[in-house]
């Protein structure tokens, strides 16, 4: 390491200067810990991207693939089974997106506003806590709790008099559960990020409005909201950009009888490819599900700039 | 403030408010914490239907069978093993990522911070990644299912965040005094970030602990199972098939013992180790 003895702001401009062959031996020891790290993002990220190739391919484990063009497409946008799966995805995710906002920025807002600082400690510990919870621990649960024969719940209707529902199984009950079930895991959690934004507001601000003689409504309404309306934009647009990758909590809690309300991309992808084991099809539909994903990235970051000034890319 | 909850006039929208909102802080409160209990207590008590705070007696068969029987501790077993060495390997993909970044002056830093970050934006997709996977050969080994999850480009952005914090000085200090870049890794680097260790390295601790769908696409051994999918499978089985009649306790009492096995790790640490969750989300939320 004789080059870089002397490593003065002076050297580090002059380096620049130095060949390219020099300055990489200087970072050798780098280039040879990363080394690993590289190889495992080209094989786990990169050769994937190549396999999409298979999109335009007839390719089933019996089958060596051979090219098809966009035969692959034509069949995947005539099949009702997928445009149901599209709508179902949109449906899912915008309602639980929308339930989310709400439920965390006023369960921010209330924890903010309402109680001394232990019970607030308290609180967050214990809402945070589902978060932490698999996908898989939280379905089997449920699935307990909710079962026709012997599950708390029906226990509970029957002692009314109603009749036991199968609640997972039944596609009236099915979405609401859902994101239900999605509300109880989620909602301690994502209030974090507005509790941090709540305690930069400005705690004079309050006092200032409450000499004015302003409500507790007033001054949600016309100071907390406005102060973290810049945070509740971001998470939206950044939520909203996920919106097609809905996949853990579905496979968990559906199964064959709501799969007309409850079928999204991402299962209709893993039962075809996986379990049906037509690659080329299933390919085909997570590119389409990628591009779209993409393209909203795009148009939510431009967004973003034009509300919030910067994009969060 | 003796007139908090006043329903004198004028205070009246704002008593209601409070009220409201402590109802509702409450129910919330209890509705996230009875399963949990109900869980607990349905895993010792035979006798346990609807909402039980406390067992009326205590039967720990469930949990003896499950100690006796290796279809099911093994997956316990390699859900230990899997937790701890994607932690170490993830824990070290993120710090050695985040090192080489902070080298600005390294020929080919910013084709390594582009091809890092654009696996945020695109990827191939559940099946192409699964056929690659099944091509190279790492078909039903324990490299596939946890090295995909070390490489998360979020993880390392926000450790980058915090390397970026020691001040340069340190670094220029430490190469005059003659020491390579791994040393400075070791004894510089990591000692002073041990705050973003813990709080990173726990969030993959998690992630490694609920790994589901990795088990379950890429391990076709029954006997390489882990936890998760183990659970999985008893819950998807149904109630009489899956519990031996002469084990003397109910198929209640067994699932809900593996549910309170998976979940018992993570309660137990969990309340010392908040603070660091905490840490990482919101210093990653102010990074953007």
């Amino acid at each position: 390491m004789k080059s870089s003895k002397v490593n003065t702001p002076n050297q580090a401009v002059l380096s620049n200067n130095k060949s390219l062959g020099k300055r990489i031996y200087k970072y050798r020891w780098f280039y040879i810990m990363f080394l690993p790290v590289f190889i495992m993002f080209i094989i786990f990220n990169y050769i994937p991207m190549i396999g999409i190739a298979y999109s335009f391919f007839e390719y089933t484990p019996f089958k060596d693939p051979t090219f098809i063009g966009l035969e692959n497409f034509q069949t995947l946008f005539s099949s009702k089974r997928f445009w149901l799966s599209f709508r179902n995805t949109i449906t899912i995710s915008l309602l639980n997106l929308i339930l989310s906002m709400i439920f965390s920025v006023g369960l921010a807002i209330m924890l903010d506003d309402l109680i001394g600082k232990r019970f607030k400690k308290i609180s967050q510990t214990i809402l945070y806590i589902p978060h932490f919870l698999s996908w898989v621990v939280v379905a089997s649960l449920f699935t307990m709790f909710l079962s026709p024969q012997g599950g708390v719940v029906n226990n509970i209707i029957e002692i009314f008099g109603g009749e036991p529902i199968y609640f997972l199984a039944d596609e009236k009950w099915w979405t609401p559960v859902f994101l239900l079930i999605n509300r109880w895991k989620e909602t301690g959690w994502s209030t974090i990020i507005f509790i941090a934004a709540l305690s930069g507001v400005d705690q004079e601000m309050y006092e200032a409005a409450k000499i004015d003689g302003a409500t507790r409504i007033q001054r949600i309404r016309n100071i907390t909201l406005p102060a973290i309306k810049g945070t509740i934009l971001v998470v939206f647009i950044l939520n909203l950009a996920k919106i097609l990758n809905i996949f853990e909590p579905v496979l968990v809690l559906y199964n064959s009888q709501v799969y007309n309300v409850a079928d999204v991309i991402s299962t209709w992808v893993y039962r075809a490819g996986l379990e049906g084991g037509d690659y080329g099809l299933s390919t085909a539909a997570g590119l389409f599900k990628s591009v779209i994903s993409v393209t909203l990235v795009y148009i939510t970051n431009i967004w973003s700039k034009k509300v919030n000034g910067e994009g969060v890319l | 403030m003796k007139d908090r909850f006043s329903f004198k006039p004028g205070y009246r929208l704002r008593a209601c408010y409070l009220i409201f909102a402590f109802t509702f802080l409450t129910l919330f409160m209890i509705a996230m914490i009875i399963p949990v209990i109900k869980i607990v207590v349905d895993s010792v008590d035979p006798t346990a239907t609807g909402i039980t705070l406390w067992p009326k007696e205590f039967d720990f068969s469930a949990y003896e069978y499950i100690a006796k029987s290796t279809s099911l501790y093994r997956p316990l077993l390699v859900s230990v093993v899997t937790t701890l060495v994607g932690t170490v390997v993830g824990l070290l993909v993120v710090t050695v990522s985040a090192y080489v970044l902070i080298q600005k002056e390294m020929p080919g830093r910013g084709i390594v911070s582009k091809m890092i970050m654009f696996t945020m934006l695109f990827n191939g997709g559940l099946i192409p990644t699964y056929l690659t996977i099944q091509n190279i050969g790492l078909g039903n080994t324990y490299a596939a299912v946890i090295l995909p999850l070390t490489l998360s480009a979020y993880n390392i952005i926000l450790m980058k965040s915090f390397f970026d914090s020691i001040p340069t000085a340190l670094f220029e200090s430490a190469q005059i005094d003659g020491c390579t870049p791994m040393g400075i890794f070791a004894k510089l680097v990591l000692p002073l970030s041990k705050p973003a260790l813990a709080s990173i390295g726990l969030f993959i601790a998690v992630t490694m602990w609920n790994n589901f769908f990795n088990f379950q696409i890429y391990i076709t051994d029954p006997l390489k199972q882990n936890f998760q999918v183990m659970l999985r499978n008893i819950i998807l089985m149904d109630a009489a098939t899956g519990t031996p009649a002469t084990a003397g306790f109910t198929s209640e009492m067994l699932k809900s013992a593996i549910i309170v096995i998976v979940v018992a790790p993570f309660l137990v640490i969990y309340p010392f180790v908040q603070k660091y969750f905490v840490k990482g989300v919101t210093v990653g939320a102010v990074k953007g």
